[in-house]
């Protein structure tokens, strides 16, 4: 209700922009979720490759993914408190929980680089499986270098609360977006 | 008589044209960033066009002579077709896009007009990375670039290669979210779906397709990047990769990109041929949602480029769904057919060349069904038969639009108009040119002269040589047009706000606009092409009450320069 009311207080002009930015970010998001279709794909023609796992003890156990994953779901939850928290006005409350979003998903992080180190190589199994966790990796980076800032912007109080604050909106959609990619990954890979 | 009358605000007299410096900065005024769009693009264009004047000097003769060996060659036709595609046509219908679309919707700019410019700013980079190429060992895989040709056998030209296209296709992502927000987001009160111009629903199915699309290229680019630079083997057979890999994702991006290619000329088309037949373009409807339907068909039909590598049982569905996509363009061309036909058509070089549009495409069609069935395209396959194919519905189609839509909106572009005389020998010059270098490559096509090799069998020398000086011809004819634009920028005739009395919104306006487009807001006619009716003209009255009489080709007369005396405001009852 809050956040509709702080939207309530832009003029025509504001809402209009943010009307755009919505429309912009959720096409990009339909958009560039394909990249992550694509991969899929050159894993499953992969998959008929001679060389995709000659030896079936190379594929990886789900065990360290799935805390992963779990971790990563908690994080993109945290998120949507914050931005329901920033929307009632409480921004220590806010920074709180982006920065334990943040940390979780550095677990996040961690944990499927882990993983990249030790899968073991020589197989087109391993090399598409790199691909498709290191790519989802520069985006989790990326995307989390983004709410670091955002996290960093909130502590130098340079947002005020009463105003909509479209960072947040769209940092937590992007946060989204690394969430489900890496859903749809964590299917194919560990689990198809 | 019932007299429509329509609200009108304070006068408007035409902007002055921008400084030219503004075009060399960073802009994000959507006309500026529109013009470094459409002139970046015909700067690429002259440059690979002359790389296909080499390749058919080379060709004049059976041997290989004017090149210095088999690689030079395949570096020319690989970066005549990459430049001509990437940083040709695709730009240009955006430059044609990011001017004409807000204009088109009454709107201030596009939605985002800061990354409408970082769109545009990605590109030069992306040509200058094509060109160092030949500083490293330029790209020579063709600009469908399959491997292993592209991994193993090129040199380092196609990492750069593979890095420009890789920017290019994020600058058209980014492009084509701003048209899609900009197009559903701001159209003006009383503009339904089904009131826009129909280049602006092909602008919106174009975008659908490149945001839908391009995704794949990038997949695709970033292996092949890998297995060049990282050790990778995605392609590479010995290692248990897979060449068709890259064959599968590569079409199922650059089939769709074809119609990326040439969905907005189609729009560009409706518009030329609604206006200069002065009638309803037949069948609106039919029209705009064709486009959509191309768009969403053109995903299924991907391997019709691969029925020669692609298992054998998987060919006849594509080629069921290739038939199936010339259904909606063929409605189109039945929509356009009808729209001209009884029509008060003028003869300028607009309407010429929309007709050359019309009557070349066709022939690209229909061979485009012939290589669309098995059985023939197993023997035509990489032969000039699909050379002809791709230039006639690319050049015949995609240039053809974009030389019409030239001599339409030059004069909304620079409030001057393009010199008729010059325009209609520029026609003449390049259909018949274009019709003589592409029409006899379906003959030494058929008769199996294979496509991308520099030397071939003597039979077909008198034909290459037909083929030859006509594509000098062609060549030629481009400089009538940069002659004529330049002539016509400083002397052209002055062409106030309407000069073709149409009714889309961006005539509503002087030529060229002033700063955000409209001086309050404009208030679009209920139907863009309503042409001939009593409601219609009291509009464009109306409107040329308030802007001033506009150049009028059918009886020419000269308006004075610069300022054209605005008309007294109209007052009630008028
Ligand atoms: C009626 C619809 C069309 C059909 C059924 C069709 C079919 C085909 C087929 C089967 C090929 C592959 C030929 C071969 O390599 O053996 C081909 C090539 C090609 N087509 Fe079309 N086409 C159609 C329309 C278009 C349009 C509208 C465009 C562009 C605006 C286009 C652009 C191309 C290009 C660029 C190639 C060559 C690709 C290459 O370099 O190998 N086609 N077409
Ligand atoms: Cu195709």
């Amino acid at each position: 209700m809050q956040r509709d009311l702080l939207e309530l207080g832009l003029t025509r002009q504001e809402q209009q922009a943010l009307q755009n930015k919505r429309a912009g970010i959720f096409i990009f998001q339909a958009s560039w979720i394909l990249t992550f279709v694509c991969l899929i794909v050159v894993n499953w023609q992969m998959r008929f490759s001679p060389n995709w796992m000659p030896d079936p003890n190379d594929r990886l156990g789900v065990v360290i993914a799935t805390i992963a994953t779990a971790i990563l779901g908690a994080s993109a939850l945290l998120v949507r408190h914050a931005v329901k928290v920033v929307n009632n006005q409480n921004l220590s409350e806010f920074l709180r929980l982006w920065l334990i979003s943040i940390l979780l998903g550095g677990i996040f992080v961690v944990l499927i680089g882990y993983e990249w180190v030790i899968v073991p190589t020589g197989t087109q199994y391993a090399q598409v499986f790199r691909v498709m966790t290191g790519f989802h990796i520069v985006h989790a980076v990326s995307i989390g270098i983004y709410l670091g800032l955002v996290y960093v912007n909130g502590r130098k109080r340079v947002y005020n609360v009463n105003d909509y604050l479209w960072a947040v909106e769209a940092g937590a959609k992007l946060w989204y977006f690394v969430l489900v990619a890496w859903l749809l990954f964590y299917v194919v890979i560990y689990w198809i | 008589m019932a007299t429509a009358t329509y609200p009108i605000g304070g006068l408007q007299t035409p902007a002055k044209r921008p400084a030219l410096s503004e075009y060399f900065r960073w802009s994000i005024d959507h006309k500026i960033i529109g013009v470094q769009y459409m002139v970046m693009a015909f700067v690429f264009f002259i440059i690979a066009g002359g790389m296909a004047m080499l390749i058919r000097w080379e060709l004049l003769t059976p041997a290989i002579d004017l090149m210095a060996s088999g690689s030079s060659y395949n570096t020319l036709f690989t970066l005549h077709g990459t430049m001509m595609i990437f940083t040709w046509i695709v730009p240009m219908f955006a430059g044609f896009g990011n001017y004409l679309i807000p204009l088109m919707l009454g709107a201030k700019d596009m939605a985002f007009p800061w990354l409408n410019a970082f769109a545009f700013w990605l590109i030069p980079p992306a040509g200058l990375l094509l060109i160092a190429g030949y500083f490293v060992g330029p790209a020579e895989a063709g600009w469908t670039s399959y491997p292993p040709l592209s991994t193993i056998y090129s040199p380092d030209g196609q990492t750069l290669w593979a890095l420009s296209i890789h920017l290019l296709g994020l600058s058209s992502i980014l492009g084509a979210i701003n048209f899609i927000v900009t197009i559903k987001n701001m159209r003006p009160p009383g503009m339904g779906w089904f009131q826009m111009p129909l280049f602006v629903w092909a602008t919106f199915a174009t975008s659908i397709i490149v945001v839908l699309a391009t995704p794949f290229l990038a997949g695709a680019l970033t292996l092949l990047i890998l297995d060049r630079v990282a050790g990778t083997t995605f392609f590479n057979a010995t290692a248990g990769g897979d060449v068709l890999l890259w064959q599968n994702v590569f079409w199922f991006y650059s089939h769709p990109a074809v119609y990326i290619m040439v969905l907005p000329g189609f729009g560009i088309l409706s518009e030329l041929l609604s206006v200069h037949s002065r009638k309803p373009i037949f069948g609106y409807r039919m029209i705009a949602l064709s486009s959509m339907a191309i768009a969403l068909v053109g995903f299924t039909v991907w391997a019709h480029h691969m029925f020669t590598s692609l298992q054998p049982e998987l060919r006849i569905p594509f080629m069921i769904t290739s038939f199936i996509i010339a259904v909606p363009t063929g409605i189109k061309i039945f929509g356009w057919l009808g729209t001209i036909f009884g029509g008060k058509i003028r003869l300028n070089s607009a309407m010429l060349f929309g007709l050359g549009f019309l009557s070349l495409f066709v022939i690209g069609g229909i061979s485009g069904m012939m290589l669309g069935s098995v059985p023939v395209d197993i023997h035509m396959h990489d032969t000039y038969f699909v050379v002809s194919h791709f230039h006639f519905v690319l050049f015949g189609g995609s240039v053809f639009a974009i030389y019409g839509g030239i001599y339409h909106w030059f004069p909304k572009f620079t409030g001057r108009m393009l010199n008729e005389r010059l325009g209609k020998i520029h026609f003449a010059l390049t259909y018949f040119g274009f019709f003589f270098t592409f029409f006899p490559m379906h003959m030494v096509g058929i008769a199996g002269m294979p496509r991308r090799v520099a030397e071939y069998d003597p039979q077909f020398q008198n034909w290459n040589l037909l083929i030859g000086f006509s594509a000098f011809v062609l060549g030629f004819s481009t400089f009538v047009l940069v002659y004529n634009v330049f002539v016509s920028i400083y002397r052209g005739k002055v062409a106030g706000a309407n000069p073709w009395r149409a009714l889309t919104l961006e005539w509503q306006t002087s030529s060229p606009p002033p700063a955000y487009n409209f001086v309050g807001d404009p208030i679009p006619f209920e139907d863009p092409y309503g042409y001939g009716t009593d409601a219609s003209k009291a509009y464009l009255e109306a409107m040329e009450a308030r802007f001033g009489e506009s150049f009028n080709p059918e009886k020419p007369k000269a308006l004075p320069p610069t300022t054209p005396t605005p008309a007294p405001e109209p007052s009630a009852g008028d």
